[in-house]
C-alpha cells in the first residue's frame, strides 16, 4: 500500500518539524562556541533500520554522516539490546562518523515496546581530548593522539544519567563543563523528539508510521532517480589534489570514476592515493556525503535527504586509501577538508557535461585556525575559526567574495565576541585585493585577518588547503590566489605557517590569514 | 472641534481606517485604494472617507509599509560608511555564510550595502572594555568628514568596534558629520549591542531610509493642521513621535504587522485572554506572532529582504504560504509554496491569467469563498478556472476534484502548524495554551484546522478582523524600547553600575515620552533580560528581572533555563543585555458597540461546502453582521461579512459576541 501525496507531504513536514526542534534545542543550550556561534550540529529520525526519515536544518557534510550513523551503530549493538529511555553516545569514526569532535547521541524510540525509529543529535564539541587544545593534532600519525574515543556507550540508562560513564568522559576532555552542558543539549534534543514522535504515534499508530517512513524512502529514491536521469550515460574521471598531509609530504591526489546508467550512479574513489601517515585521512561516510551534496546541488535540488536517496547511489572506496582508511589513521582533517576535494574531484569530472552548471574553484578548505589559550585559573579555552574564501565565477556571473560553499557553511566569529571572549585582538579584517582568478568572469575574492595575541602560552593549530594547489578556474579562466597564513613574531621574524601546524606563539604576535580566492570563468577578454 | 482619532494603516493594496470619537462611543470605518506613487494621498482618502475632515481630527496613528516594501524590494539610496580603522569591508563579508546551501546558481548572499567606493575608514580603536586603545584626533574626524563630503554623499553611517560600550568616538565623529551631511545614523544609537555585522548592517539601513521618510513625514505636516497630532506605529507595536522617527526609520521596519499585532494584544486583553496567537493570512503569507501574558513577543534579530535588522520588533513569522500559494506535485508529494502566484497573474479563480492551482482556487472549490464575492468590486471570482487548475492535479493523483482541493488545504494546515510549532518552540512556550486570534482575508477560512492541528481549543475571529492594523493603530499608546549589551559577570557583579545603565537608559526613554506631553509618573517601565551560562551565546530571556538582587537574577534565570531546556547547571552566568519598555498606560476604551440591526438566525444562503476530511454537504451561510449575540451555533456553518469569510467544520462551535467579536470552541 502506498501513502497518498497528501498525507506524505503532511507527514514529512511533521518529521521535519521534530529534526528542526533538536536542532533549535542544541543551537540555543549547547555550550561549545562552534554550536552555539556558527551552527555546527546536526539533528535528524531515522527509521528502526537506521535509514534517515528526516533531517533538521544542517551543514552538508553531516548529511552522509547521520546516514550511516545508526547503521553502523547497529551491527555492533544489536537492535534486540536495545531499551526504551536509554541514550548512547559515539564518536568512533568507523561507526558512521568522519572525526572525533563530531559526538553523537542516539536515542532508540520505543511504542509498545517495539522499537521503531531512532533520534540522533550530532555536534561538535570544542575539545574531544587528545594531544592538543580542540583536538586538531597535526602532527597526528595514529588515531589514539587525536582525542577520546568512544564507542558505542550507554550514557543514559532507563532516564537515568550514568554518572561514572559521564565522569570518564569529562576527565578526557578539555572544558568538562562546557562539554556537560553539550552532552546535556545534545539528550535534551533526543528526549524532544522522541516525546514528539510519540504524540504522532499515538494519533497514527505504528504500523501507519512505519508505512509512512517507507514512503518518504521511496520518494526520495524516485527523486534521485530522477535526477540521474538526467545525467547522460556515460563513464566521467576527475582528480583534484589536496596540498599535503602535513608531514612534509608532496600534493595527494583524489580521483573519482562516475558510472552514470540510466537511473544509477556509482561514484569510484578506489584510484585515490593510498592513506596518508597525517591527519587528513577518511571515512567512506565522508565519500558518501560529498556525492549525495554533488548530486543535490547540480541535479536535483528539492531531493529530500532520506535513506531511500542512497538507494540508487553506489559509492566505491578502496580499503587502505585515503578515502577508506582503516581505523588506525588520524583523520581530524579529512571531516572538511579531504570531504571537500571530493566533491571538487566530482565537479571536474562533469565538466565535459556540466560545466554550465559548475563553478569554478572555490575555498574548499576550512581555512582553519584553532587558539588554545589559557583561561585566568588555567583551564584552556580554545577559539576554533573558520575563514571564508572568494566564491569560484560561474558561466552568468563574477564569483562572490568571502564566502563559505559546497560541503561547509559554519560562519565566522564577530571581531567583538573575539576580543571580549579571549586574550586576542582583531587588527583588521578586509578583503582580500586582487585575489580572484581572472577570466570572462572574476573570482571572489578571500578575506584577510590579522590576529594579534594579548598573552602568552598561547597554541595556534593550522588546518588549511590550497595553500600549494590553487581553488580552479574553468573554461580557461585563472584559478584564484592561494591560501597563506603568516606568523609575524613580536620579536620582529616572520614565517609562513603550513596548511597543518601546531606551534606556539606568545604575546604580541600577529597571525595574518589571507583566505583563498576563487577562480574564474571563461578565458579573460584580452587586448583590452 | 477636534473630537476624533484616527487609525489608518497604508498597506499595500489598501489603506484601512478606523475613527473613534474621543468621547468613544462612536467608531467609523472604511477602506480605500492605497496609492503607492503618493502615501499622503491615501491618508487624505481614508479621512474623507469616514465623513471627517482635518479639524475634525485630533491625533493620528499611521502604519506603513514603505520602510518595509523599500527593503524587501531592495530599493536602497546611497550611503557612506565609516568604520574603524581595517574593518570597513565587515559590511561586505558579513557572517561569512550563505544563504542556500543547494544553490550554486544563487548569489550565496545580497550584494553588499555599501559600495567599496563609499566605505571609509578612520583611525581609532576601543577595547572589548570601553578602554581607548587608540584616540580618535580632532584632525582625524576633520579628515574623514571631508573625505566623506567629498564624496557627494547626503547620508552616512557611522559604526565603530565595541561603540556599545564606548559611544564617545561616535559621537564625536557624529557631531561632527551632521553640521555637513544630511542624514548621519551611528550605530550606537540604532543597534547599542555587540557583534559589529548585525550593528553595521541595522545602522546603514536606518541611513538609508532617513531621506525618504523625512520627505513623508513632511508632506503629512504640510496637509495636516498645526492641532492635529501625528504618530507613528513602530515595529516593537507602540507609537513613535515623527521627530525620532525622523532620525530611526527603521523602527518602521515592521510596522504594519506590528499594527496587527497591537490590535491583537487588545483583543487578548478585552478577552481577558493570557496567551494569544496572532493568526493573519493573507495573499502571499501568513504572520504570526506569540502574545504571551497579553504582550507581543518581540525579538530583536530578524532577516528582512536578505538583510539583517537587530532591532526591537514584534516576533512575527511570515510563512510562504497565503491565498495564492501555488500548488504542484513533486515526486509523489503534494507541495504548496512557497511559490505564490501573488497578485499577479494571481490564483486562477480570479480570471486574471493564472494557470496554476493555488489555495485560493482549493478554498474555490471546496466552497469557502462566495462564488458571488468580489472583493471590493475588484474581481469576479469563476469557479470554471478553479477547477480547470487543479484539475490536472487531482487527475496525477487519483483523486476527485475535491478531494484534490481537500489535500491542499491539509498541507498547508500542516505546513502552517510546523511554523506555528516552531515559533512556540523558539520562545519556549507550549502552544496548546495559547487562544488564536485570526484575521487578514484568508485567516478566519483556515484558523480551525490548523488551531486544531496545534491543539488550540479556541480562536476569536474579532471585530473589523479585515481592517485589523488600522485597529490596532487607533488603540497605540506611545512606547519607546532599547534593547542594549551589559556584558556582566555574576562573578564580576556590580550593582552599583548596573543600577546606573539602567537608571540612564529608563531616563532617556522617559524623557522622550515627557517630552511628548505624558506625565512622568504615569509611565509603565518594562524591562527584560538576556541572561546567559558563559560559552551560551544564547540568551535566555528573563521578564521582569530582578535586577537589584544577584541571587535571586540567578534563581530566575536557572528556572526559565530548566523550564526551555530541561535542565540547568547552577554554574556561573552573565547579564548580557537588556531590554527596557517605557510606555504610556492604555487607555480604558470601551469597545464600541457596532450599530444595532435586527438579529438572525436565518441563512442568507446555502453552498455545498467541502471540509478538511473529504465530506461535503448543504452548509447554512449566515450574515455576521446579523448573528444573534451569545446564540451558540454548530458547524458544519459559513459566516460571511463583506470582506471575510468564517468557516466552521462540522464538530465545531461558534457564537458571536457584543462587540462583534466571534469566538470559536474547536473540538480536539
Amino acid at each position: 500500500m502506498n501513502l497518498d501525496p497528501v498525507s506524505l507531504e503532511v507527514i514529512r513536514n511533521a518529521l521535519t518539524a521534530i529534526a528542526e526542534e533538536m536542532s533549535m534545542v542544541v543551537m540555543r543550550a549547547a555550550r561549545s562556541p562552534l554550536l552555539r556561534e556558527a551552527g555546527d550540529h546536526s539533528s535528524a529520525l531515522t527509521d528502526a533500520t537506521g535509514h534517515l526519515v528526516a533531517q533538521g536544518q544542517d551543514v552538508p557534510v553531516h548529511l552522509g554522516v547521520m546516514s550511516f550513523t545508526v547503521r553502523e551503530f547497529l551491527k555492533r549493538i544489536p537492535a534486540e539490546s536495545l531499551q526504551p529511555g536509554d541514550v548512547w553516545i559515539v564518536n568512533l569514526p568507523e561507526v558512521g562518523g568522519n572525526h572525533l569532535p563530531d559526538v553523537k547521541l542516539i536515542r532508540p524510540i520505543f511504542a509498545d515496546g517495539m522499537l521503531y525509529a531512532f533520534s540522533v543529535s550530532l555536534a561538535h564539541w570544542a575539545d574531544v581530548g587528545g594531544a592538543m587544545p580542540g583536538s586538531y593534532f597535526a602532527g597526528a600519525r595514529d588515531a589514539w593522539q587525536e582525542g577520546l574515543r568512544i564507542p558505542p556507550t550507554r550514557l543514559v540508562v532507563a532516564n537515568q544519567m550514568d554518572v561514572e560513564k559521564l565522569g570518564l568522559i569529562l576527565a578526557n576532555v578539555r572544558g568538562p563543563e562546557e562539554r556537560r552542558g553539550d552532552i546535556l543539549a545534545q539528550i535534551a534534543a533526543t528526549t524532544v523528539a522522541a516525546r514528539r514522535l510519540n504524540d504522532l504515534t499515538v494519533k497514527h499508530g505504528v504500523a501507519w508510521m512505519r508505512l509512512a517512513f517507507d514512503a518518504i524512502h521511496d520518494r526520495a529514491e524516485r527523486q534521485m532517480r530522477e535526477a540521474i536521469r538526467a545525467i547522460p550515460n556515460g563513464v566521467y574521471t576527475g582528480e583534484d589534489w589536496m596540498d599535503d598531509d602535513g608531514h612534509g609530504g608532496a600534493p595527494v591526489p583524489i580521483r573519482v570514476t562516475i558510472t552514470i546508467e540510466n537511473e544509477t550512479a556509482t561514484f569510484d574513489f578506489s584510484n585515490s592515493a593510498d592513506a596518508v601517515p597525517g591527519p587528513i585521512n577518511t571515512t567512506p561516510f565522508i565519500a558518501g556525503a560529498a556525492a549525495f551534496y554533488a548530486m543535490k546541488a547540480l541535479y536535483g535540488p528539492d531531493i529530500q535527504p532520506s535513506g531511500g536517496c542512497y538507494r540508487p547511489l553506489t559509492v566505491v572506496t578502496r580499503p587502505g586509501s585515503i578515502a577508506d582508511a582503516g581505523n588506525t589513521r588520524p583523520v581530524v582533517g579529512g571531516n572538511h577538508e579531504t570531504c571537500q576535494r571530493f566533491a571538487d574531484a566530482i565537479f571536474h569530472a562533469l565538466v565535459p557535461i556540466a560545466a554550465e552548471k559548475l563553478s569554478a574553484g572555490g575555498p574548499t578548505t576550512a581555512g582553519l585556525l584553532i587558539f588554545g589559550t589559557r583561561t585566568p585559573n588555567g583551564d584552556w579555552s580554545t577559539f576554533y575559526e573558520v575563514h571564508s574564501g572568494g566564491e569560484g565565477a560561474r558561466i552568468d556571473r563574477d564569483g562572490v567574495a568571502a564566502t563559505r560553499v559546497h560541503l561547509a557553511n559554519v560562519m565566522n566569529t564577530p571581531a567583538e565576541v573575539i576580543e571580549a571572549e579571549y586574550p586576542i585582538t582583531v587588527e583588521f579584517q578586509r578583503l582580500r585585493e586582487g585575489s580572484g582568478g581572472a577570466g570572462k568572469h572574476t573570482g571572489g575574492e578571500g578575506v584577510a585577518r590579522g590576529y594579534r595575541m594579548r598573552a602568552d602560552d598561547v597554541s595556534l593549530t593550522t588546518m588549511f588547503e590550497r595553500a600549494v594547489v590553487p581553488p580552479y578556474g574553468l573554461e580557461g579562466g585563472a584559478p584564484g590566489a592561494l591560501f597563506r597564513a603568516t606568523l609575524k613574531r613580536a620579536t620582529g621574524t616572520e614565517e609562513a605557517l603550513r596548511g597543518k601546524q601546531n606551534i606556539q606563539i606568545g604575546k604580541m604576535d600577529l597571525v595574518v590569514v589571507e583566505s583563498c580566492g576563487g577562480g574564474g570563468y571563461g578565458r579573460a577578454p584580452t587586448g583590452a | 472641534m477636534t473630537d476624533w482619532r484616527l487609525g489608518i494603516d497604508i498597506g499595500g493594496t489598501f489603506t484601512d481606517v478606523i475613527a473613534v470619537s474621543t468621547a468613544g462611543a462612536m467608531r467609523r470605518s472604511a477602506k480605500v485604494p492605497s496609492q503607492p506613487q503618493q502615501p499622503v494621498r491615501a491618508i487624505v482618502d481614508a479621512i474623507a472617507a469616514v465623513d471627517l475632515t482635518w479639524d475634525r481630527v485630533a491625533e493620528i496613528v499611521h502604519g506603513t509599509t514603505i520602510v518595509t516594501n523599500d527593503i524587501v524590494e531592495h530599493r536602497y539610496r546611497p550611503c557612506a560608511l565609516i568604520a574603524t580603522a581595517g574593518f570597513s569591508d565587515t559590511i561586505e563579508i558579513g557572517r561569512g555564510s550563505r544563504r542556500h546551501l543547494y544553490r550554486m546558481d544563487l548569489l550565496p548572499r545580497p550584494p553588499a550595502l555599501v559600495p567599496r567606493h563609499l566605505r571609509f575608514e578612520v583611525a581609532e580603536r576601543v577595547a572589548h572594555d570601553g578602554s581607548v586603545m587608540t584616540e580618535l584626533t580632532d584632525a582625524e574626524i576633520a579628515r574623514v568628514v571631508d573625505a566623506v563630503a567629498a564624496s557627494g554623499a547626503d547620508t552616512v553611517a557611522v559604526c565603530l568596534l565595541h561603540s556599545f560600550r564606548n559611544a564617545e568616538h561616535e559621537a564625536r565623529l557624529g557631531a561632527a558629520l551632521r553640521t555637513r551631511i544630511a542624514n548621519v545614523s551611528l550605530s550606537h544609537e540604532v543597534s547599542p549591542e555587540f557583534r559589529e555585522f548585525e550593528r553595521m548592517n541595522t545602522t546603514v539601513l536606518n541611513a538609508m531610509m532617513m531621506a525618504k521618510i523625512k520627505n513623508h513625514l513632511g508632506l503629512i505636516d504640510a496637509e495636516k493642521p498645526d492641532d492635529s497630532r501625528l504618530h507613528l506605529m513602530h515595529s516593537a507595536s507602540g507609537m513613535a513621535a515623527p521627530a525620532l522617527i525622523a532620525e530611526r526609520p527603521l523602527m518602521l521596519a515592521m510596522s504594519g504587522p506590528a499594527a496587527g499585532v497591537a490590535a491583537g494584544c487588545k483583543t487578548a486583553r478585552d478577552m481577558g485572554t493570557r496567551h494569544a496567537v496572532t493568526f493573519d493570512m493573507g495573499g502571499t503569507t501568513t504572520d504570526i506572532c506569540l502574545i504571551v501574558d497579553q504582550k507581543a513577543e518581540i525579538a530583536v534579530n530578524r532577516d528582512l529582504g536578505g538583510q539583517r535588522i537587530r532591532m526591537p520588533m514584534v516576533a512575527v513569522d511570515s510563512i510562504g504560504a497565503g491565498g495564492g500559494s501555488i500548488a504542484r506535485l513533486v515526486s509523489g508529494a503534494l507541495v504548496v509554496g512557497p511559490e505564490s502566484a501573488g497578485a499577479r497573474p494571481g490564483p486562477a479563480c480570479y480570471g486574471t491569467g493564472g494557470t496554476e492551482a493555488t489555495v485560493s482556487d482549493a478554498d474555490m472549490i471546496l466552497g469557502y469563498l462566495n462564488p458571488e464575492r468580489t472583493l471590493g468590486g475588484s474581481v469576479t471570482l469563476s469557479m470554471e478556472l478553479a477547477e480547470a487548475a487543479i484539475r490536472s492535479l487531482a487527475e496525477s493523483m487519483g483523486f476527485t476534484i475535491p478531494n484534490a482541493a481537500a489535500g491542499i488545504a491539509r498541507v498547508v494546515h500542516a505546513n502552517m502548524a510546523r511554523a506555528l510549532r516552531r515559533a512556540s518552540i523558539e520562545r519556549g512556550v507550549d502552544i496548546r495554551q495559547f487562544e488564536m486570534i485570526a484575521f487578514g482575508g484568508a485567516g478566519p477560512m483556515h484558523a480551525v484546522e490548523v488551531a486544531r492541528l496545534c491543539g488550540i481549543a479556541r480562536i476569536t475571529v474579532p471585530a473589523f478582523s479585515s481592517g485589523f492594523s488600522a485597529l490596532g493603530c487607533v488603540d497605540a499608546t506611545m512606547s519607546y524600547s532599547r534593547q542594549f549589551s551589559v556584558g556582566m559577570k555574576s562573578t564580576a557583579w556590580r550593582d552599583e553600575y548596573l543600577a546606573r545603565l539602567v537608571a540612564a537608559q529608563t531616563d532617556a526613554l522617559t524623557a522622550a515620552l515627557v517630552e511628548a506631553g505624558h506625565a512622568a509618573n504615569s509611565l509603565l517601565v518594562d524591562c527584560v533580560a538576556g541572561i546567559r551560562y558563559s560559552g551560551q551565546s544564547y540568551e535566555t530571556s528573563i521578564a521582569d528581572p530582578v535586577l537589584a538582587d544577584r541571587d535571586a537574577l540567578g534563581a530566575q534565570f536557572d528556572a526559565a533555563h530548566t523550564a526551555l531546556y530541561g535542565y540547568s547547571t547552577g554554574e556561573a552566568w552573565e547579564l548580557a543585555s537588556l531590554r527596557i519598555e517605557v510606555s504610556a498606560p492604555k487607555g480604558e476604551t470601551e469597545s464600541a458597540t457596532p450599530d444595532a440591526i435586527e438579529s438572525s438566525i436565518a441563512p442568507i444562503a446555502q453552498r455545498h461546502v467541502t471540509f478538511e476530511s473529504g465530506a461535503g454537504a448543504m452548509v447554512d451561510v449566515l450574515d455576521r453582521a446579523r448573528l444573534p449575540v451569545g446564540h451558540v451555533f454548530s458547524g458544519p456553518l459559513i459566516v460571511e461579512d463583506s470582506w471575510s469569510t468564517t468557516v466552521l467544520p462540522p464538530q465545531d462551535r461558534l457564537r458571536a459576541d457584543a462587540s462583534g467579536n466571534l469566538h470559536i470552541e474547536v473540538t480536539l
